[in-house]
């Protein structure tokens, strides 16, 4: 047993155990010490993704397969596998799920035992679906995410909480429609659902003869990326995400935006990327969404009237540049893409960290009812400013940099005009952050929240914690940017 | 055999749209539990014996129980849903687009001829036991986290209903 083995096994193992260990207990006193519990499991996911990753590079292997029941000798247990990105997404998921308990133990009262778990849940799905090496187990682990989504997001018992979780559970069921049948086309056609055998499809495609088993692929190519499309929310499949965003609990909300979104969606256009980025229609259709995205989400964040429907919005155009950086199929194209994931995690939650900061302390999220804070809210106003450097992609953030990455793989790619867009596009992001700033945080300030102070505890940890993120990201990536030009990538 | 498909696919079809479309929520989940033991009977006559043992006593029985048990506890008396969404003027309407949805995909499935030699090859060969823990282990972790998913679900439906009382 290797320290490699035990990070791999403890992210299947671990969230379970935490489930069942914390299960064990009265309910006043698991309910009290919930942030414990789940903070442990946060915290062991974080530390597996970084112990693992080190093990991983210093036995000077690129992955590592394995079987969660019995030893990978056998024949077919190797069921999941470990690689760079994977350990990053995982990592991702384990620093949005201690962000989201950090804000959780100040916003989240009565449900806190079933936050517990879900979340808990909600790791393991997410896990599973980096983990797995077969497209039918990432939609099994798929629907685990969807379910716990749609109940963290329904649990409040709101009529504002059951609207969202009503648009989230019919657009997600649609999207597991869709790439449920494009797994039986594609099971159809080649008889495995495992990556390892789907790899080569794309070429044999692009050589095809036109008939109708093209078509059929062809078919199944376009349900998968719809499918992934509607969990990442990019325009047009977006509707349901401003709602969702906006009636969960802020814990929640960080959860969604941050990880799930990513590891869901995203991730899922990834793996489509990886298996199919030869056809041609995959990457000029990424391209196509992914600007659409960029440019409505930008301009449908200007007009709204509340902050986390701004702050909503702006994922949409931000997962936006993810997409056209995995567009290009190129090594840098991911590298872009999974440096703007690392940004965006980092500045989103911030900004939805801030949102719980200044629900809990003027109870509003009305723009109209805000204004004038920085005085009264210090490090709110000022970790919000370093989300909105990173988000419209000022030096020296982490989102300087990701994007930079992301017009330097257009460019390579051969696609200067989108590189252009992309560039020009980062002056609508500042339009809406700089009208979310102006109106929350400076100006005259409102007589009703003069007594208003700054938020204490776990959400000023966490608003800390990812400011501290931001800028060490920033001050970090001219060395990854290195790294990169001596590995031949840049 | 083919009019045992046509038939289980039809009644799967009428008895979905029944089960969204009526007004009571218990006769909605008995329709439920009939659309899911006709979709059985298709697993069964198409091969797949498994399966459709699973969709039977999960999907048409379990669920079934569970959802009748949910709705038992509901405080609403007459479980049914409520006027100002019955009178909608587009349900009307969802009936005919469901059936179309449903003869689009038949037509789509006949004109491309979607059964295949690999998938009919491995359902006749492979050992239960070895599909669900040799091929399908990975699934297995998805199914408890699922299972572990609604447990907590239903907890939380329950305490919500304990703390409404009180």
């Amino acid at each position: 047993m290797t320290i490699l083995s035990i990070c791999a096994h403890g992210f299947i193992y671990g969230p379970i155990l935490v489930v069942l260990i914390y299960n064990l207990f009265n309910h006043e006193f698991a309910r009290k010490h919930f942030f414990w519990f789940a903070g442990t499991g946060a915290v062991w996911q974080i530390l597996a993704a970084i112990g693992g990753f080190t093990a991983l590079n210093q036995n000077g292997q690129t992955s590592y397969a394995f079987g969660a029941f019995w030893d990978i000798r056998l024949a077919g247990a190797a069921f999941f596998e470990l690689n760079a990105t994977r350990f990053l997404l995982l990592l991702i998921v384990g620093l949005v799920a201690l962000i989201s308990v950090l804000v959780a133990h100040q916003t989240v009262d009565f449900n806190r035992s079933s936050y517990t778990n879900l979340l808990m849940i909600l790791v393991l799905g997410m896990n599973g679906m980096l983990l797995v090496t077969d497209l039918f187990s990432l939609y099994v682990f798929l629907e685990v995410t969807g379910l716990c989504c749609f109940i963290m997001i329904a649990m409040f018992r709101s009529r504002a909480d059951l609207e969202g979780s009503f648009k989230y559970l019919i657009l997600s069921e649609l999207s597991g429609i869709f790439i449920l049948t494009a797994i039986a086309f594609l099971m159809m056609k080649t008889g495995s659902l495992r990556y390892a055998d789907l790899a080569g499809l794309g070429q044999r495609i692009s050589a095809g003869s036109g008939q109708l088993e093209d078509l059929l692929v062809y078919a199944a190519l376009i349900l998968l990326i719809s499918g992934f499309a509607i969990k990442t929310g990019v325009v047009p499949f977006h509707s349901w995400l401003p709602d969702a965003y906006q009636s969960a609990d802020t814990a929640v909300s960080i959860l969604l935006s941050g990880a799930v979104n990513k590891v869901a969606g995203v991730y899922g256009l990834m793996i489509v990327m990886q298996l199919f980025g030869d056809v041609a229609p995959v990457g000029p259709s990424l391209a196509a969404v992914g600007i659409i995205s960029i440019i409505i989400g930008a301009l449908l964040a200007v007009r709204q009237p509340q902050y986390k429907r701004v702050v909503a919005y702006s994922s949409v155009s931000q997962m936006g540049y993810i997409l056209l950086a995995l567009s290009t199929g190129t090594t840098l194209g991911l590298v872009a893409a999974l440096a703007h994931i690392l940004s965006h995690t980092a500045f989103k939650s911030t900004l939805f960290t801030n949102a719980a900061a200044l629900q809990e302390q003027t109870g509003t999220l009305e723009l109209k009812d805000l204004g004038g804070l920085e005085n009264q809210m210090p490090v709110t106003a000022f970790t919000s400013i370093i989300a909105f450097l990173s988000t419209a992609g000022i030096p020296p953030t982490a989102g300087f940099w990701s994007k930079i990455l992301i017009i330097l793989a257009l460019w390579q790619a051969g696609s200067p005009v989108l590189a252009g867009v992309a560039l020009v596009a980062g002056i609508l992001s500042s339009a809406y952050l700089i009208r979310l700033q102006r109106t929350v945080f400076f100006g005259q300030t409102r007589p009703e929240l003069a007594k208003v102070r700054e938020v204490r505890g776990s959400v000023l940890t966490a608003e800390v914690l990812l400011t501290v993120i931001t800028l060490g990201l920033g001050l970090l990536y001219p060395y990854i940017l290195l790294l990169l030009h001596a590995g031949g990538i840049l | 055999m083919n009019v045992i498909v046509y038939l289980g696919a039809g009644l799967m079809l009428l008895f979905g749209v029944y089960a969204v479309m009526e007004h009571s929520i218990l006769r909605a989940a008995i329709g439920l539990a009939l659309s899911s033991a006709s979709l059985s009977v298709l697993l069964y006559v198409l091969g797949a014996h498994l399966a459709a043992l699973f969709e039977l006593s999960v999907c048409s029985g379990l669920v079934t129980v569970i959802f009748i048990a949910g709705i038992s506890l509901s405080h609403s008396p007459k479980m049914e849903i409520q006027k100002e969404y019955r009178d909608k003027e587009r349900n009307r309407l969802l009936p005919l687009v469901l059936i179309g949805v449903g003869l689009l995909l038949v037509i789509l499935a006949l004109t491309l001829n979607l059964q295949t030699p690999e998938l009919a090859q491995l359902t006749q060969d492979d050992d239960v036991r070895d599909v669900l823990w040799g091929n399908r282990q990975a699934d297995i972790w998805g199914q408890i986290a699922l299972i572990l998913c609604g447990g907590v679900a239903v907890a939380v439906l329950f305490r919500e209903e304990r703390r409404e009382k009180k």
